[in-house]
């Protein structure tokens, strides 16, 4: 019994090690609306590539010239019809390059970034 | 507490490491636009110390600022006998001269079958302590608070002794100073060195809290920035700077009244604010009077 | 090689001429008014984005462009200067001047203010700005010179002496030197001390918008990152050759476009920034009076 309950400890404290790092892409589509996009997002183990399905993950935005100054609202990312895909709606401050931020809360804590150029339409 | 109030607060509070720098500086007489470059330091130092060493945060972090206080000591003593737009302009020249550095340094290590480390212009990425140790976006946001609060407390303190009332001496008259017997030179460097640390502090925060930097958000723009938060909010008392930050990110961006037009409005209410206070809102007057006040009220 | 150096050598002093154009009307500003201008590069800004927002509209000839980017300029200047240099004029103006930081920081803010006006008015990464010459650059046997470059030149080297003319054969001149030499004294002199700095920031103002056509001309095109450009290099530019010297502007311009041609020829673009910056900041340590005042071996002047 109490070996059981070590080895299930054991699992339950070794796997977030491995099971923390996550990846994802990000694809943003413009709306009609200026400055407004639409972002898809797949979230997978960034080990062995299996998509994350019902995570908990929010998507903000910084600019890397100017860090800290713009404080984009984070959405929280809804579920689309495949499980481990995502999107959101995000609306940032002017065009340039933006460092997208994936906060995800559920199942595991993790913090990706992926760098987009956003500019205007011709 | 709402993730975009989360993100404001902490944003303000990081910013704020990095004006109280710039205020130092302005406090002992002397204009920096570079003290971008010390955050810079300190968040690479700790990114490399917790990600790559394998360091606990707080080791790391002490690191950081030991390095941002070195490199502010070797840009502050070729620059001990220039004043004004002199020494400004030769901190710009330095701190851009660090931000081509971080663009030029690559050193990445294989942990866990991912390559870790800075990578020039690609910048820094995976700084997860943070994240490794379970720790909440509330939590660190409470300790960057204490963290400047601790901050705070100490510049009350100096404030109130002898070697405060040297500083401001030597900021504004140095001759007057050096007439006391204050050795003005050895003043300016270790409030070089004491500003470098301040600043490689706010960036060795800035980088867990970010998990990735790179050498763009170091630039020109933040600096000058900096610095115009602490004059803004006042040279009077170390409360002073966290007010200009708070202004410009907590009121002015997070309200988005002014969505688009932030820098207009609050670019035009600055140029009219140091008209009328060109020492800041807190500035030396204000916070004297205030002082008075408080000592007139009758006790309880 | 030697003609890879000579090459290099003329783009440099090509590539200076934008410098010290932008260097003279900086150390215009600083000479007489003692305070460094942080919008500077903004109100050019704005210049050429006033000039390109008329070309998008009406697609009118060089002469008008060039003349909306000068006026454009000078109104912004103007609106710099009210709000952020002439209300510090009076605060002290010795040693720990207290006006001169509350000036810059109110001239930084300016510059923001400026920056984002100019891009809420032409929200693009770039518009094309109509060239100021169209055709193939001069072929000297090994070398080539660009035509537009050879123009800016020629505009770098007239304005110079134009602003000797100006400040040494002009009663104005008399009163702008008066005024550097002793304000107090000049206004008891009788001298609108006032109206003196407004007008030598005209004059910088409408030299910056003259700078700013020929570079934006030059290059065909206009970004937001014209007024951070122009501030930066102006001011590198001033401080290489002896801040507050007219001189010292024009050989610090061209000093920074030679030391900027030679590394990135020598050493790549990467390197050519951290050069320049390396040898400010050598100069600054160890000779702040600049260039101009090392090549005569004496003092700078505070005006020519």
């Amino acid at each position: 019994m109490l070996r059981t309950l070590l080895a299930a400890a054991l699992a339950a404290l070794a796997s977030p090690a491995l099971a923390q790092r996550l990846a994802a892409h990000v694809d943003c589509k413009p709306t009609p609306h200026d400055l407004v996009y639409d972002c898809r997002i797949a979230l997978m183990e960034a080990a062995s590539r299996k998509p994350v399905a019902g995570a908990d993950l929010s998507l903000g935005a910084d600019m890397p010239s100017m860090p800290m100054a713009h404080n984009v609202k984070p959405v929280k990312a809804k579920p689309a019809q495949t499980p481990g895909q995502y999107t959101a709606r995000i609306e940032l401050e002017m065009y340039g390059e933006w460092a997208l931020k994936l906060n995800v809360r559920s199942p595991v804590r993790d913090v990706i970034v992926r760098k987009i150029d956003f500019r205007e339409q011709p | 507490m709402d993730e975009y109030a989360l993100g404001v607060l902490t944003n303000v509070g990081l910013l704020s490491f990095l004006a109280l720098s710039a205020y130092l500086l302005l406090v002992a007489g002397e204009m920096s636009f570079g003290q971008q470059a010390f955050f810079g330091v300190g968040a690479y130092a700790a990114g490399i110390g917790t990600a790559m060493w394998g360091l606990p945060l707080p080791v790391a972090v002490l690191f950081a600022m030991a390095l941002g206080a070195a490199a502010a000591w070797l840009v502050g003593w070729p620059t001990l006998r220039l004043h004004g737009l002199y020494f400004a302009m030769a901190t710009l020249a330095a701190a851009e001269m660090f931000r081509i550095l971080f663009e030029l340094v690559h050193y990445q290590r294989a942990i866990d079958g991912d390559l870790v480390g800075p990578d020039g212009t690609q910048g820094f990425r995976g700084i997860r302590w943070v994240l490794e140790q379970g720790i909440e976006q509330e939590t660190f946001l409470a300790a960057v608070w204490a963290l400047l609060l601790i901050v705070l407390a100490a510049f009350a303190v100096v404030e109130r002794t002898r070697l405060g009332a040297t500083l401001r001496m030597v900021g504004e008259d140095p001759e007057l100073a050096a007439v006391f017997g204050v050795n003005v030179a050895r003043v300016k460097l270790g409030v070089a060195a004491a500003a470098g640390a301040l600043a490689a502090l706010g960036g060795a925060l800035y980088a867990h809290h970010n998990t990735y930097v790179e050498p763009r958000n170091f630039d020109i723009m933040l600096g000058v920035h900096s610095l115009a938060y602490a004059l803004i909010g006042g040279l009077g008392t170390a409360l002073g700077p966290l007010l200009g930050v708070a202004l410009d990110i907590g009121l002015l961006e997070s309200t988005r009244v002014f969505q688009g037009y932030r820098m207009i409005v609050f670019g035009g209410l600055v140029a009219l604010l140091l008209i009328v206070r060109p020492r800041g809102l807190l500035d030396e007057v204000a916070v004297s009077r205030v002082a008075a006040a408080l000592r007139r009220r009758p006790t309880a | 090689m030697v003609v890879d150096l000579l090459q290099n050598t003329l783009d440099g002093l090509m590539l200076g001429a934008a410098y010290a154009l932008l260097a003279l009307g900086f150390t215009l500003i600083f000479g007489v008014l003692r305070r460094a201008n942080l919008a500077y590069g903004p109100a050019i800004m704005i210049g050429a984005y006033a000039a390109t927002w008329v070309h998008l509209q009406f697609h009118a000839g060089f002469l008008v462009i060039a003349l909306v980017t000068i006026a454009a300029a000078m109104a912004a200047g103007a609106y710099v200067e009210q709000l952020c240099f002439a209300p510090h004029a009076r605060r002290s103006r010795g040693a720990g001047d207290a006006g001169a930081v509350a000036a810059m920081v109110g001239s930084f803010a300016l510059w923001m203010q400026l920056e984002e006006a100019a891009t809420l008015w032409l929200p693009k990464h770039l518009y094309s700005f109509p060239p100021l010459y169209d055709g193939p650059p001069i072929v000297l046997g090994p070398v080539t010179v660009r035509v537009e470059y050879l123009a800016m030149l020629a505009c770098a080297v007239l304005a110079y002496l134009g602003l000797r003319q100006l400040l040494t054969r002009t009663r104005f001149g008399l009163a702008v030197r008066a005024v550097v030499d002793q304000a107090d004294a000049a206004r008891l002199a009788g001298i609108n001390v006032p109206r003196i700095f407004m007008l030598v920031f005209a004059v910088a103002s409408a030299l910056g918008g003259l700078a700013g056509y020929l570079i934006v001309a030059t290059h065909g095109q206009v970004t937001p990152m014209l007024g951070m450009w122009s501030t930066l290099k102006g001011m590198i530019a001033m401080m290489l050759g002896g801040l507050g010297s007219l001189p010292g502007a024009v050989v610090g311009g061209l000093a920074l476009g030679l030391i900027e041609s030679h590394s990135q020829w020598l050493f790549g673009p990467q390197y050519r920034d951290l050069i320049a910056y390396l040898i400010l900041f050598a100069l600054l340590a160890v000779q702040p009076s600049g260039l101009w005042a090392m090549l005569r071996r004496s003092p700078a002047p505070a005006a020519p």
